[in-house]
């Protein structure tokens, strides 16, 4: 069967473009369907549909990759703020303690300093736009790495042919708007028999 | 041998009875999972899903006409108001002669992650008020909300202010701008549309983490200390088990419900604003035009009073009484203060109007 570019092929410039396109396409179609030939043949039964969507999985393992790029450098910043708080605030113990205590009191009374100094100064480290700013990209990167690993087990699930997370939260939304739509009816039911009643 | 410091003898009996008592308190004290937390007896008159209303059996005659219904937080569960016999919000309103009855929002699964505002406000709490409403065969009914359960009370009494008599609004989230709180702070760099896309509900670890940040020396080091100094007292004890017991059981909040609280109350801040929708429908606070009774705690370092206070100049009540205490956010509902201040003050102005 002739294709339609290259019947026109020697027409017009416009033609020539379109049939380079066409070749273009007609080879990457056919090496697509030739390579995926081996790869079914080292794949048995349900296996297959794992096999073909092997691809999703390594994608998604290059993606968590540079999401743990991200997420390091977030805990780091983490540690490092966790870390000059303490050191910031054992310095403000160490000015106001004895350095040995001599009796229960002094002991108690410095505890009651070093609790007192290391809350008031880890409130203000968890209260600063900076703390606030890097927890939050910290939480991000953290639900992105398990957004990856979501993806990783829809693939599984869809070989093994069970529902993926999409598919149970599709669902889900479905029980939820129908069970919303019977107790509102049931309400306005209840109400309007009340009324009735009086 | 002059530069030789002597240790205090004292010091090492302190020890040395510190050591002891941790080491044998396991045979003095009950493991938090053998404590019932549910006090006061009561019944379960309606189950919806997961949410269950609770009937608290009178214990005396009753006194008020109008029964009371408490919409309790969606953070930890309603254990704290019946925490011990001795410092229970719940028994104290009976002994007053109140009807009460208590919303308990259950314990959401991963099939819950759709329920919204709408569901909380115009559904569950809704069909509690119509229960009582239709069982006492009266037309409005004195509602209480705690935390971020008045959030939810705050919402219903503004779109139904037809069904409520009398609001009582316990440290309730409003101004989420105004929070001083570290948890605002968290909210309000908080992602919080991927994490319920991701991980659907709001999982207890996340409220586990936000707890330790709050006086993180204070509740995760002295407070131990204090326990094992004082395992000889067993009312400290039982208290400390029955908070610590609570402090740890923390259901998952419904991410859509999580989502638009974050999203509306500590990012956008629409509730204050008379701009926040539930159910299609906007939320005017003037519309609270019954008596309230707002209640807030200077120490409070959950809900700061700055985020409490803006709702009892917001609503269009001219019956309105704001009372601010010396304690804290826990304090206000469950300690010796809130049965000797607290809950005779609430009890009074409540008494009057019911």
């Amino acid at each position: 069967m002739q294709s339609k570019s290259s019947k026109n092929l020697a027409e017009s410039p416009k033609d020539m473009t379109e049939y380079y396109k066409h070749l273009s396409l007609f080879w990457t179609d056919i090496i697509h369907l030739m390579s995926s030939k081996p790869q079914a043949l080292t794949s048995i039964g349900p296996m297959r549909a794992f096999a073909a969507n092997s691809k999703k999985i390594a994608v998604e393992l290059i993606e968590i990759n540079e999401n743990l790029l991200g997420f390091n450098q977030y805990i780091s910043e983490y540690y490092k703020q966790l870390s000059s708080t303490w050191e910031v605030a054992q310095k403000k113990v160490n000015l106001k303690a004895p350095e040995i205590p001599q009796d229960v009191e002094q002991i108690e009374a410095m505890k009651r300093i070093w609790i007192d100094i290391f809350d008031n100064d880890f409130t203000e480290l968890f209260d600063s736009k900076q703390f606030g700013e890097n927890y939050g990209n910290l939480v991000s990167k953290e639900l992105e790495l398990t957004k990856h690993w979501n993806n990783i087990t829809n693939v599984i699930l869809q070989s093994v042919n069970l529902p993926s997370k999409e598919e149970v939260d599709e669902v889900y939304k479905e029980i939820h708007s129908l069970k919303k739509r019977v107790s509102k009816l049931e309400l306005e039911l209840k109400k309007e028999k009340r009324k009735n009643a009086k | 041998m002059q530069n030789e410091s002597i240790i205090d003898p004292k010091i090492i009996e302190e020890i040395l009875k510190f050591s002891k008592n941790v080491i044998e308190a396991p045979k003095f004290v009950s493991a938090p999972d053998e404590i019932n937390l549910e006090v006061t007896p009561h019944k379960v008159v309606q189950q919806i899903d997961k949410t269950r209303l609770l009937y608290y059996k009178p214990i005396t005659k009753i006194k008020h006409k109008t029964p009371l219904l408490i919409s309790y937080a969606l953070i930890n569960r309603f254990h704290i108001l019946d925490i011990h016999p001795e410092k229970s919000w719940i028994r104290n309103l009976l002994e007053q002669g109140f009807e009460v009855y208590l919303l308990d929002w259950g314990i959401p699964t991963s099939m819950d992650k759709y329920l919204d505002f709408d569901d909380y406000v115009n559904g569950y709490l809704d069909s509690s008020v119509e229960y009582i409403k239709n069982k006492s065969s009266i037309e409005k009914i004195s509602l209480q909300g705690y935390c971020t359960g008045a959030t939810i009370a705050t919402a219903y009494t503004a779109l139904h202010p037809e069904n409520i008599k009398n609001y009582i609004a316990t440290a309730p989230v409003i101004d989420g701008w105004k929070d001083t709180t570290v948890i605002s702070n968290l909210a309000k760099h908080m992602d919080v549309d991927k994490m319920v896309d991701t991980i659907g509900n709001m999982p207890p670890e996340f409220m586990y983490y936000c707890f330790s940040v709050l006086k993180p020396f204070e509740q995760g080091i002295e407070k131990y200390i204090k326990f094992f100094k004082n395992i000889d007292d067993k009312k400290y004890v039982d208290n400390f088990l029955r908070v610590e017991k609570w402090l740890g059981d923390t259901p998952p909040i419904p991410g859509e419900l999580f989502k638009q609280w974050i999203k509306d109350i500590y990012q956008k801040n629409t509730l204050i604003q008379n701009k926040m929708h539930v159910g299609g429908e906007l939320i005017d606070l003037k519309k609270i035009d019954m008596p309230i009774f707002t209640q807030v705690a200077i120490g409070d370092h959950l809900v700061s009073p700055e985020c409490s206070m803006p709702l009892h100049y917001a609503v269009g009540s001219n019956d309105k009484t704001l009372k601010i205490y010396p304690t804290g956010h826990v304090g206000m509902i469950a300690s010796s203060f809130s049965q000797k201040k607290v809950l005779p003050e609430m009890g009074e102005w409540l008494a009057k109007r019911s």
